[in-house]
């Protein structure tokens, strides 16, 4: 009985040190973020390339158009040559919201590299024209679409480093290119570069 | 002896908490519990550029005699003093070498904005904080 007891004891005391020692689940304060630095990418990374870029955009004044009008911007391939799983529009997203911000820049969903991004706006106008089942004067008519002036494309790159037996360092570049689609020529292009040092056995991808 | 010690240690800790006198050209207010800060900014001035974006220009001075990865952050104001909206207020950084003067340059998110105000922290902790009533 007297050992029943002691191991009933010794098993509690266990389980609540070892749920002590379980890591919490918390939110993370986006705005404050005191985490360490990962050897991947992460949001802070897009988000300090992403205020970069809009700023040096900005600053060429390369979207600034001569009427004082707004350039149309079509978002071509942003080619993610990195070891991670990257969506690529975590960093394109964030530039297109500080061009539209700007007021010098609007971009269109219906042209891109890999097709339409909002494929609805195309295959509405397709399906809905000459469709009894609706008012033909709701449907958009031909030749009201607006064509881009500007593409936006870029890269992101990544090259590992081995320092020593247990460290690596691993550099990653963001570069993108303004291109004037008249005339093909690229008005602006900037790269970033952000690189992190660590273990060996971290892995970014 | 060991009463001696205490009372030495105590004073030192005093003496580091003493504010030291700002220089002449400081224009910050510097945020900190404990003594005056090694970084000053010693310019501030911004600019209407022909499009309409504003333009900022920070002059700081690193006077810590070590290397140090500052951190900024430019908070635009429209014309009623309304913080503007944009992807552009995040902290950003900044190398401060020392003994040099250390440079930061911010164009505005839009054509809109009339003012800024400048936040510089180091470790993480606000050490500056300065407002710009325009030209």
């Amino acid at each position: 009985m007297r050992q029943t007891i002691r191991w009933t004891i010794i098993l509690a005391a266990l389980g609540v040190l070892l749920g002590g020692c379980a890591t919490k689940t918390t939110n993370i304060d986006i705005n404050n973020d005191k985490g360490e630095a990962v050897m991947g990418l992460d949001y802070r990374d897009f988000q300090a390339a992403a205020q970069d870029m809009v700023e040096s955009l900005l600053a060429s004044g390369a979207v600034t158009k001569k009427d004082g009008g707004r350039y149309v911007l079509a978002v071509s391939r942003v080619l993610n040559d990195t070891m991670q799983h990257i969506d690529t529009d975590q960093l394109v997203k964030k530039i297109r919201v500080g061009l539209l911000q700007s007021g010098k820049v609007i971009v269109t969903t219906a042209v891109g590299a890999e097709g339409a991004e909002d494929k609805m706006s195309m295959q509405t106008r397709k399906e809905l024209r000459g469709n009894e089942e609706f008012k033909q004067e709701s449907v958009a008519t031909k030749g009201t679409m607006i064509a881009p002036d500007l593409s936006l494309s870029g890269k992101i790159l990544q090259r590992n480093i081995r320092v020593d037996s247990s460290t690596q360092r691993v550099e990653y570049y963001f570069q993108m290119t303004l291109t004037e689609i008249k005339t093909g020529l690229a008005y602006w292009e900037d790269e970033r570069i952000i690189g992190k040092q660590g273990s060996n056995k971290s892995v970014a991808w | 002896m060991r009463l001696v010690g205490l009372i030495m240690l105590t004073l030192f800790a005093f003496m580091g908490c003493s504010k030291l006198p700002e220089p002449n050209d400081a224009i910050v207010k510097v945020i900190g519990d404990c003594g005056s800060s090694d970084i000053v900014v010693s310019d501030i001035k911004g600019r209407k550029r022909a499009d309409g974006f504003m333009q900022a220009q920070v002059v700081g001075e690193n006077s810590s005699g070590s290397y140090q990865n500052l951190e900024y952050r430019v908070v635009w104001l429209d014309s009623e003093g309304f913080a503007i909206d944009t992807v552009l207020s995040n902290w950003n950084s900044v190398p401060a070498y020392p003994n040099q003067p250390f440079y930061i340059n911010a164009t505005s998110p839009n054509t809109k904005a009339k003012t800024f105000r400048l936040y510089i922290k180091r470790d993480k902790e606000v050490i500056c904080d300065k407002q710009y009533d325009g030209q």
